[in-house]
């Protein structure tokens, strides 16, 4: 009794924190959101001078939907390489070690991650794979002119890459774990190879976990501010060229909401951020459905099983 | 850091019914610098604890303007609609000191790069998009420039240098006035932005043929290249004291609120940096601490005080005497 009791009132917090925060970025966003409207979302301009005020969040979603996409598209194959690496391929003596470093990788605060961006990684990136793929790939939009600067959107897809690899590796690692072994075994024991057993019964298995940690993962992608300040170089262009500079909504509020001057900037940029809540929101709904689909399709929760 | 701030504003309050004993400040990062030299000095002198975080020229005002700090700090002067705000605010200059253009550009050492205020405005609009351009060459006869692009970077966050530097293009460019205009942050027409003065230093050292402009200060510190401006009388100078001094010279009277611009001065400072900037301390002119306040602004605006921070590691200029006096006159205003 008291344990519903004291469960219920965390639950009900919970939900009331949730709206609060809610009512009050769309409080804060206000004389914007009365000014601009919903056009605000598809306007594509930022001037904070007096006299000439106009902003729109337009170029900043676009950053943050292709920052976050292609950083998922490069850490997922990467990250569950490492879980299976851990899990079925690694000797045992390494995987100790090897997966301590991977989860350290998550440690590493993100303003450390961004500095790195800024003097190494983003010079080297620039100096070599932004060529090398210009020259290469050249006739893909995405792959324009390298970019003068080392920070560029393709600089903060990297360094969010590697900030959302620990997360899904580890995540895919303990539910690679949880396979039950006799499933793993059973399909051995009737002549799979390794690998169809890996996609046969772990992949099914652990799908709609995966696609949790996934969605983990492009929510700490949409959602970091710090690093890819650092990274990103600013701008507010609509460009496909990934070696442009470019702005996220985080990392606009992250850069401007410091020195904002007029009421109007501060309400425009609580506008990203409930631009950014919203879409945080929707991710989070599309896995959850997707977990819950791919549960019923299989027939296998871990619950379930269990 | 609000409410931190809100926190400490309490504390001294409760305490300080007769005597603060912290003052608690917030804004401008280029006046930190002479703020953290400033605050042993004084509680030696005065026996009171100043705390200043540098959050930047906006959020200064915004502090000041909602009272989480005693006082805010801010090297763009407050707007109309931001003074209006601020209530009972006033804007007292008690700093001088200047932003400098600084660049990357292999084989060049620091200060062999000659520009004028035109040719800077063409660059950032993105008109001169080349080291070799016809325009650099005639300012910089003698000097090999390379054929490289010319990358432009500014500060990403709202910052006083940002608002210097506007004013400056502003001033020498009719078509930045039209286009892009005077703010502590701008719809730049292209480049590459850095995060605070690190962020600008670490873009310029990290791309070869970068251009950025930095606080004087933090351009000494971390041995940037220095680019020699050409100012209104035709002379190339270097931003040095004397020279952010001859710029401040120029102001003849203060207006009422103090608000100056000295970006660009007149030929007959033949001397003067053209990109030289007064930063501003906000104070309300009623509330609980303004005899410690007052006390501790007077004491900035001291000779003593002014010569701490005016040295071969800060480059702050002593304060021409007209502005003195206008700041000590607004500053009686603040009583308790």
């Amino acid at each position: 009794m008291i344990l519903q009791g004291v469960a219920g009132l965390a639950a009900a917090g919970a939900t009331s924190l949730v709206i609060l925060i809610a009512w009050k970025v769309v409080d804060g966003a206000r004389p914007s959101i009365s000014k601009f409207g919903l056009a605000f979302v598809w306007h594509d301009v930022w001037n904070p001078v007096v006299g000439r005020e106009a902003y729109g969040a337009a170029s900043f979603l676009f950053g943050t939907v292709i920052t976050s996409f292609f950083a998922l598209l490069i850490a997922t194959p990467l990250a569950l390489g490492i879980a299976l690496f851990l899990t079925e391929l690694a000797p045992r003596v390494v995987r100790g070690p090897v997966t301590a470093l991977v989860e350290t990788l998550a440690a590493v605060p993100s303003v450390v991650i961004g500095l790195w961006g800024i003097l190494v990684l983003g010079p080297a990136l620039r100096s070599n794979i932004e060529r090398w793929l210009h020259s290469g790939l050249g006739f893909i939009p995405l792959f324009g002119h390298a970019s003068a600067a080392g920070a560029s959107i393709f600089t903060a897809i990297v360094v969010l890459s590697i900030m959302i690899l620990p997360i899904v590796s580890s995540i895919s690692r303990e539910l690679f774990l949880g396979v039950p072994p006799e499933l793993k075994e059973g399909a051995l024991a009737l002549g799979t190879t390794r690998w169809e057993m890996v996609r046969g019964v772990m992949f099914p298995y652990a799908r709609g976990g995966i696609a949790a940690a996934l969605i983990l993962g492009l929510g700490r992608a949409m959602g970091e501010a710090i690093a890819v300040t650092q990274v990103i170089g600013g701008g507010t262009v609509i460009s496909w060229n990934l070696f442009n500079q470019g702005d996220t909504l985080a990392s606009k509020i992250a850069a401007e909401y410091q020195g904002a001057t007029s009421n109007l900037e501060v309400a425009s940029l609580i506008y990203l951020g409930l631009i950014l809540l919203v879409l945080s929101l929707a991710a989070n709904l599309v896995a959850q459905t997707i977990v819950r689909r791919s549960a019923r399709k299989h027939g296998v929760t871990r619950g379930g099983r269990a | 850091m609000a409410v931190a701030a809100a926190v400490a504003v309490t504390v001294t309050t409760a305490a300080g019914a007769t005597r603060a004993t912290t003052l608690n400040g917030a804004g401008s990062s280029l006046i930190a610098p002479a703020i953290a030299v400033w605050a042993p000095a004084y509680a030696k002198a005065a026996g009171v604890e100043i705390n200043y975080s540098a959050v930047g020229s906006g959020a200064g005002i915004a502090a000041i303007t909602a009272k989480t700090v005693d006082f805010g700090a801010s090297d763009a002067p407050l707007s109309d609609s931001q003074a209006s705000a601020c209530g009972d605010c006033v804007q007292i200059p008690w700093a001088l000191s200047a932003t400098v253009p600084t660049y990357n550009i292999p084989g060049l050492h620091s200060g062999q790069l000659r520009l004028d205020g035109p040719t800077l405005a063409k660059i950032y609009l993105g008109q001169i998009t080349n080291w070799s351009d016809p325009a650099i060459k005639k300012l910089n006869p003698g000097t090999s420039l390379p054929n490289l692009t010319i990358t432009t970077i500014h500060r990403s966050d709202g910052s006083g240098d940002t608002y210097a530097f506007t004013d400056y293009l502003s001033h020498v460019s009719p078509q930045w006035a039209s286009q892009v205009g005077n703010a502590t942050s701008v719809a730049w027409p292209g480049g590459v932005g850095g995060a605070k003065n690190a962020g600008v230093a670490a873009a310029i050292a990290s791309t070869p043929g970068s251009i950025g402009y930095i606080s004087v200060a933090y351009v000494i510190q971390n041995h940037l290249d220095w680019t020699k401006m050409k100012n209104a009388a035709g002379n190339f100078v270097l931003a040095s004291a004397p020279d952010i001094e001859a710029a401040a010279q120029t102001v003849k009277s203060v207006p009422a609120g103090n608000k100056m611009s000295i970006v660009d001065p007149p030929a007959s400072a033949s001397k003067a940096w053209p990109l030289s900037t007064f930063t501003y301390v906000i104070v309300h002119t009623t509330s609980p601490q303004s005899s410690d306040l007052r006390h501790f602004i007077f004491w900035a605006l001291s000779p003593k005080a002014q010569k701490l921070i005016n040295n071969s590691f800060l480059v702050f200029a002593p304060i021409p005497k007209v502005v003195l006096v206008a700041a000590e006159k607004t500053l009686n205003q603040v009583h308790s």
